[in-house]
């Protein structure tokens, strides 16, 4: 019964702690993402609000919660409010299968997993979870009643269709390598060399679907700002387009973190002494680990706004084409070349 | 006009077919890229563009109407307010057609003042088109390196003329001011140093691939086609007709100077980007050789205080901002214009859009529109 309390409570404390600093990081990511633009585009950003403009998310966030709430006439108003949900909870489901350190063994021999839910198919719970994202999108641009928002709705459906796929082949030859679907075993198989060394081909293409996937620039057709408005969250105001929102960079978020996951090493540090540093100080390891995860998954995020800030957007028709006829048959081969790889060298 | 053009016919079978299917979708006025109130209507069989009208008119504000109860002086600030991005070259167009209508010879010295300011107008102009078209097809950072640059020619706008955006620029007759003094040296290190940052520009999106998949071969006007519309400026030379007025019928001294007309091949978005990039080139040739060879003399001409030009008519046009500006002037012999009207190339440009757009997709209206540099302010006057 006290074993159990204890359990329980602690996976409690685990997820109020990852929602918490998911929360933080999604709202300090949009500060993050405007000082960079601003830095790459010769200009200052945001700096008004408190030092370098670091209260700057805690007022949009008041100021959009302060906002009317708006419902089209023409909307269909049961889908139009639950639309955001369908968008940004499963954005923060993710996180979940997420290892974002190696486990706490104490001296007592109690193991502290620092994941909510380490699950035997972690991967493709991953992928099922945030190919839900989607309907949020879809869902909210239809019940609009609008035809920007449906315009939007349209492309990202065909957007995710297309590059789910290749996004999905390039994590299964990672799953090949590793020989294993559940993300701490991913992560622990790439101790001796990380994923994206054998798997570049494979990095390629997750890279740019991930990109793809999260509506970012240069795929951002969804929201094509200058074309569709606001896409899909044109109707949207308030809370709900704030959900849309934080969803937007959640998103980006658990792709940096999967995509750390899965070829550049989770936690592992490189060259870093596992073997007596790390059983001598086992504490202190897993807040090593840590910070090599959130540095990994920082570059990663760096390289997302850098690409914003310098590429212009594709158009609807090139953007399909190359999900069809170049990552799809760039990750079918990938696939083949790393079976053969696990079959004839690495057996 | 839809049915005479080739394009449209072609989509003709696909539009019989889904008929039923086809949306219309408003395209402005209230929207990120159509540059100001302008509003087209778009038919639309999927993402295709099947059908196209403009519909202007929400920036009128009678302005060759309101100038007949003007004096010729007060009219020259109203003119400003036509391509408010491209202001000297406005008030430039005015008191040129009412000099050649007093007959007015305007000294050589401000013959070239007018030429410095004209050439930096014209790359200010050119800045703020490239940082919007490129904003328009996503790519946001050459906005604002290219407003880094404009910013410079409004710090000289302003401590030159007064003001930065509407200068009210000449009187007519001649410039109100010399530089002032330190202005030429600043003016000087501004041309020495822009050809390297439009390479910056050119950098980012001459040879990126996205670009160039966003605009070679989009929005199409042939030569023809480009001609018969009356289509002038980088839109026209886009399309390869080599017709500069600053070379066809040389105004303010502009054949003392050498420069290319830079030429597209193509016609497609991604020629008049190179034509209106290489024009800020030329532009930087025509200032530089306009402060060297800048001669002494008067700024004004003998003009009377009150201007009352002979009865008579006149239409005398500059190289605008975006084509072929021309004044249309009637005069009763008294000091108001009895009727003045303008030849604006945003107008006339904006025919062109149908053809560029039907049978491409919504991106590419976005793109057209963004490379004929329309001004509200103009089109609608």
């Amino acid at each position: 019964m006290h074993q159990t309390l204890f359990y329980v409570g602690r996976e409690l404390l685990k997820i109020v702690i990852l929602l918490g600093v998911v929360s933080f990081c999604v709202a300090y990511t949009v500060w993050l993402e405007r000082r960079l633009l601003g830095f790459f585009q010769s200009r200052v950003g945001p700096n008004r609000v408190g030092p370098a403009g670091l209260i700057q998310p805690i007022a949009d966030g008041v100021k959009l919660m302060l906002k009317e709430d708006i419902i089209p006439a023409n909307a269909r108003p049961f889908l139009f409010r639950i639309a955001p949900m369908f968008a940004i909870v499963p954005a923060f489901v993710g996180f979940a299968i997420i290892s974002f350190a190696p486990a706490w063994v104490t001296n007592s021999g109690k193991v502290h997993p620092f994941v909510i839910s380490d699950i035997n198919l972690g991967i493709l719970f991953l992928l099922a979870i945030t190919s839900l994202g989607v309907f949020g999108i879809i869902l909210g641009g239809w019940a609009s009643g609008s035809k920007y928002p449906l315009m939007g709705s349209l492309r990202s459906a065909s957007q995710m269709l297309a590059y789910e796929i290749p996004l999905t082949l390039a994590v299964l030859s990672v799953i090949l390598m590793a020989g294993s679907f559940r993300l701490s075993d991913i992560v622990e198989a790439q101790r001796h060399v990380f994923f994206i060394v054998p798997l570049i081909l494979a990095f390629g293409v997750y890279l740019i679907s991930a990109v793809a996937e999260t509506n970012r620039a240069p795929f951002d057709l969804p929201e094509a700002e200058s074309e569709l408005v606001g896409g899909f969250h044109t109707e949207y105001s308030g809370m709900r387009f704030a959900f849309y929102f934080l969803a937007e960079y959640a998103n980006i978020i658990l792709v940096c973190c999967i995509g750390t996951s899965l070829f550049l090493g989770g936690y592992l540090i490189p060259f870093f002494p596992y073997q007596t540093f790390g059983v001598a100080h086992p504490w202190l390891t897993s807040i090593l680990g840590l910070l090599a995860f959130g540095v990994k998954a920082a570059v990663f995020l760096y390289f997302y706004i850098w690409i914003r800030a310098t590429f212009p957007r594709y158009r609807y028709d090139q953007l399909l084409r190359i999900g069809w006829m170049v990552l799809l048959p760039i990750a079918l081969v990938n696939i083949f070349l790393v079976a053969g790889i696990k079959l004839f060298l690495l057996r | 006009m839809a049915t005479d053009n080739p394009r449209a016919a072609a989509t003709e079978p696909l539009r019989k077919v889904m008929e039923s299917k086809q949306v219309e979708l408003n395209f402005g006025p209230q929207h990120p890229a159509t540059h100001g109130v302008y509003r087209a209507v778009l038919q639309l069989d999927g993402e295709r563009v099947v059908g196209i009208e403009s519909i202007i008119g929400y920036l009128h504000r009678g302005i060759e109407k309101w100038s007949e109860a003007r004096t010729y002086t007060k009219c020259v600030p109203v003119y400003d307010r036509l391509d408010y991005v491209g202001a000297v070259l406005n008030s430039h167009g005015f008191v040129n057609a009412v000099e050649k209508i007093l007959g007015v010879e305007v000294p050589k010295r401000a013959q070239y003042i007018r030429v410095i300011l004209d050439e930096l107008q014209r790359i200010a102009n050119h800045l703020l088109w490239l940082g919007t078209h490129a904003l328009d097809l996503g790519a946001m950072t050459v906005l604002f390196y290219a407003l880094r640059e404009r910013e410079v020619i409004m710090d000289l706008f302003e401590s030159m003329l007064g003001q930065r955006l509407l200068q009210n620029a000449y009187p007519i007759g001649g410039v109100r001011l010399d530089f002032p003094k330190g202005w030429e040296r600043i003016c000087r290190d501004f041309v020495a140093e822009f050809p390297n940052r439009v390479d910056e520009y050119e950098r980012l999106l001459s040879e990126n691939r996205i670009w160039k998949q966003r605009t070679v071969g989009v929005g199409v006007i042939s030569a023809e086609d480009a001609v018969d519309l009356g289509l002038s400026g980088p839109t026209l030379r886009g399309s390869g007709v080599y017709f500069d007025v600053r070379k066809a019928m040389p105004y303010s001294s502009y054949e003392d100077f050498d420069f290319e007309v830079p030429l597209g091949t193509n016609g497609d978005v991604y020629d008049r980007y190179m034509v209106r990039v290489r024009e800020m080139r030329q532009s930087v040739r025509i200032i530089q050789q306009a402060l060297d060879g800048l001669p002494e003399g008067e700024l004004m001409a003998k003009v009377s205080r009150i201007i009352r030009p002979p009865a008579g008519e006149v239409f005398a046009s500059v190289e605008g901002t975006k084509g072929q500006l021309g004044f249309y002037i009637v005069s009763d012999g008294t000091t108001n214009p009895w009727r003045v009207h303008v030849r604006a190339p945003s107008f006339v440009n904006l025919q062109g859009l149908e053809t560029m757009s039907i049978g491409g997709l919504v991106a590419d209206v976005v793109s057209n529109i963004g490379s004929l540099d329309i001004v509200l302010g103009e089109v609608d006057r």
